[in-house]
């Protein structure tokens, strides 16, 4: 007969803890698992008794030790229990098998034995046994129901972690959100990170940053974080990376600064979480949201940024634009879309959209190939201009149906038809170029004078319709000037003129305007700061040729020029800045440019203002 | 400086409501007949000027006289104003002068 255990062993011995005589108890088999000596000590031995499906902490009579030492018993062994005592121990919730008597069946089994029935049954037929018995002591209770928990956790425990969390967790999809549902986990795609930012406002100062996200259906919204969330996600997030995110806070989204195309807006806080997908990368379809270039009219100036398609008729070579900030060189392409609204739009490459896709364009404009561009700024120059930034982007033959559509119509018609810009519809027709805006942001000079706070962070810009009332004879007029890059120079030791920033020498230096005059209008009267450009228009000829009339003409040629200026009327443009002068804050008007009275637009515009008065 | 009889500011319309009386407008030369004008009003209508000297085709001349007509005007004084004159803006002299600021001129 093969010796095993017996079943049901363990919960026979739990079941009738402290049996009367021997004769009460039924045969019980158990092997003898995890055999270990208690501390250092070669008498007592402590081992778990199973009976295949439980186990259960136990310890041997000190008289059987020799047993094992002999090596009559070893782990993985049979024993027939005799006598025993079940005891609770304290602050467990386990009883403990006190063998008293008890003999070997066999030495060591070799293996250990299992059983495969569910340990549910054994729990759930263990309970009415309790009952039964009357013994209903919570210990035993916690031991099966720890059971029950831990079979959960053993089948579940070797499963990866990340297939664990996406059976736990539930994607959301981002047009699903909303500020009323709080318990929601997102999968999304970081597609723009923007710039940690210090400011400061009357609550004192911060930090601020956000972030774009976009999710598997190409749903976007902007997230933002301030102060401690902050900080605490700023490094953590990655450009391209995906992140399951939660317990963020959703509300309307302020449409003046919107980026992107969704109602709601996500705050994160310190209580927010932010994981890292790991190996989850999804490309999010992008999602466009093109603009037929008759209704771009719109946006021009406006803070939303526009998505182009059309087929690309012309590409310039790459200008280098010097930036005026840093004297930096910066790669620009001008490439002219048309569209089946039977116009055509300027659209500036930048950078790398410049050289790379601008290059690959000009090689293939014979083509007449079908362009998307994601995130223009819409600019006013020559009416409309097109403008790509760091976050646009630029595929060309898209595999859109508007591509199809596009192409379908230029073969048929589009490529005959001579378009117009539609920049040319939006300058009125009978003022120049550029002159359109010395019209916008009309003001009397009452208006700025009368207000000191115009200005205070960044200049403002305003037109002006003035005559100039005087200019004081014995001021200095000019500065020497560096006859190629315009800078001061100094007289250098010996002759000649030395400059700064070309770093060399020249004997010759030109003569710029820098001087102030003042003005009339019918409001008031103001100080205007006027550098060289506008100046000369002002004065009727450059500073070199005033000073020549100074020097050799005399004195009263001087002033008949200057006379001659004067109740001259002209259209300024100006900045208006606020600014610190040796501890005195003042108010100081700069001349951006000139252009002269248009009579027939003046009158157009008066009739339009006198209209405005009487509709009011 | 004798401001007995102002002469209104009209176009073609305003002409109608000053009959007899003296009036200005500016017209642009479509032919000259003998010793007739027939020019464009700022509103474009048509206005003939009778008496008066030929003026150039295309150009615009001011016309100041008595109203003899619905369209018609015995001109007293003729400038010409040279080739580019804003007729819109004149247009709306007219409307303002003869509308809501009538007080202003007459």
């Amino acid at each position: 007969m093969r010796k095993s255990v017996t079943p049901g062993a363990i919960s026979t011995l739990l079941s009738n803890s402290s049996p009367d005589s021997l004769s009460d108890i039924p045969e019980i088999i158990v092997q003898v698992v995890d055999l270990k000596p208690i501390g250092s000590s070669s008498t007592r031995f402590t081992f778990m008794a199973s009976d295949g499906k439980m186990k259960l902490k136990a310890m041997l009579p000190t008289h059987f030790s020799s047993e094992i030492n002999s090596g009559n018993l070893q782990n993985l062994g049979l024993i027939r229990i005799l006598d025993y005592t079940c005891n609770s121990i304290p602050n467990q919730p386990e009883k403990a098998l006190i063998v008293t008597k008890c003999e070997i069946v066999c030495p060591s089994l070799g293996m250990e034995i299992k059983s495969d029935v569910k340990k549910e049954e054994t729990g759930i037929t263990l309970k009415p046994k309790q009952e039964a018995l009357g013994v209903t002591s919570k210990p035993k209770q916690e031991m099966v129901t720890k059971s029950a928990v831990q079979i959960v956790r053993e089948q579940h425990g070797n499963a990866a972690p990340a297939a664990r969390l996406a059976m736990t967790r539930r994607v959301h999809p981002l047009a699903s959100l909303n500020p009323y549902q709080g318990n929601w986990t997102i999968k999304v795609r970081l597609t723009n990170k923007g710039n940690l930012r210090s400011y400061r406002n009357a609550r004192g100062e911060g930090h601020v940053f956000n972030v774009e996200l976009t999710d598997e259906d190409g749903t976007q919204i902007q997230a933002t974080m301030f102060n401690e969330a902050a900080t605490k996600f700023y490094p953590m997030f990655e450009l391209g990376k995906v992140y399951y995110i939660s317990k963020g806070s959703l509300r309307v989204a302020n449409k003046q600064f919107k980026t992107v195309q969704n109602d709601y807006e996500m705050t994160l806080n310190e209580n927010s979480v932010v994981e890292e997908a790991e190996g989850e990368a999804f490309v999010p379809e992008t999602k466009y949201n093109f603009v037929r270039i008759d209704g771009l009219g719109a946006y021009v100036n406006g803070r939303e940024l526009v998505d182009l398609i059309g087929i690309v008729q012309n590409v310039s070579s790459t200008l280098s634009i010097r930036r005026k900030s840093n004297n930096d060189t910066i790669p620009k392409r001008d490439i002219t879309i048309a569209d089946d609204s039977n116009k055509t739009v300027n659209v500036s490459l930048w950078n790398d959209l410049a050289t790379d896709v601008g290059q690959q364009l000009l090689d293939m404009v014979d083509t007449s190939p079908v362009v998307a561009i994601k995130c223009l700024k819409v600019g006013d120059f020559q009416g409309v201009s097109l403008s790509t930034l760091s976050r646009s982007t630029v595929v060309i033959n898209p595999e859109l149906p508007e591509t199809k559509k596009l192409r379908c119509w230029y073969d048929s018609e589009g490529k005959g038809t001579s378009m117009a810009s539609i920049g040319s519809n939006l300058i009125s027709p009978n003022s120049k170029p550029g002159s359109r805006s010395m019209h916008s942001d009309r003001v009397f000079l009452s208006q700025i004078t009368d207000d000191p706070t115009l200005g205070q962070d960044k200049p403002a810009f305003f037109s002006i319709n003035v005559y100039v009332s005087f200019i004081k004879p014995d001021q200095t007029m000019w500065y020497r000037a560096c006859k190629t890059c315009n800078k001061k120079v100094t007289e250098a030791v010996g002759s000649g003129y030395w400059c700064e920033s070309c770093q060399k020498n020249d004997d010759q230096c030109s003569l710029r305007y820098i001087l102030v005059v003042k003005v009339s209008d019918p409001s008031g009267e103001a100080w205007l700061s006027v550098f060289n450009d506008p100046a000369e228009k002002i004065m009727g000829c450059s500073a070199d040729e005033l000073d020549r009339i100074k020097t050799e003409e005399g004195d009263e040629k001087y002033q008949l020029k200057l006379k001659e200026a004067t109740w001259v009327p002209h259209l300024f443009r100006v900045s208006v800045a606020y600014t610190e002068y040796m501890n005195d804050r003042r108010q100081r008007i700069t001349v951006r440019a000139e252009a002269p009275v248009d009579c027939a637009a003046e009158s157009r515009y008066l009739l339009e203002e006198i209209h405005k008065l009487s509709v009011s | 400086m004798d401001t007995s009889s102002p002469a209104v500011f009209v176009n073609a319309e305003i002409l109608k409501m000053y009959l007899g009386r003296r009036v200005r407008a500016v017209i642009q030369v479509i032919r000259n007949d003998a010793g007739v004008i027939v020019g464009q009003s700022t509103d474009g209508n048509q206005i003939t000027v009778k008496g008066a000297q030929a003026f150039p085709p295309s150009h615009f001349v001011e016309v100041i006289g008595i109203a003899d007509g619905s369209q018609s005007i015995r001109a007293e004084i003729c400038t010409d104003f040279g080739q580019s004159f804003d007729m819109a803006a004149y247009n709306g002299l007219c409307q303002l002068a003869n509308g809501k600021f009538k007080n202003l001129f007459l």
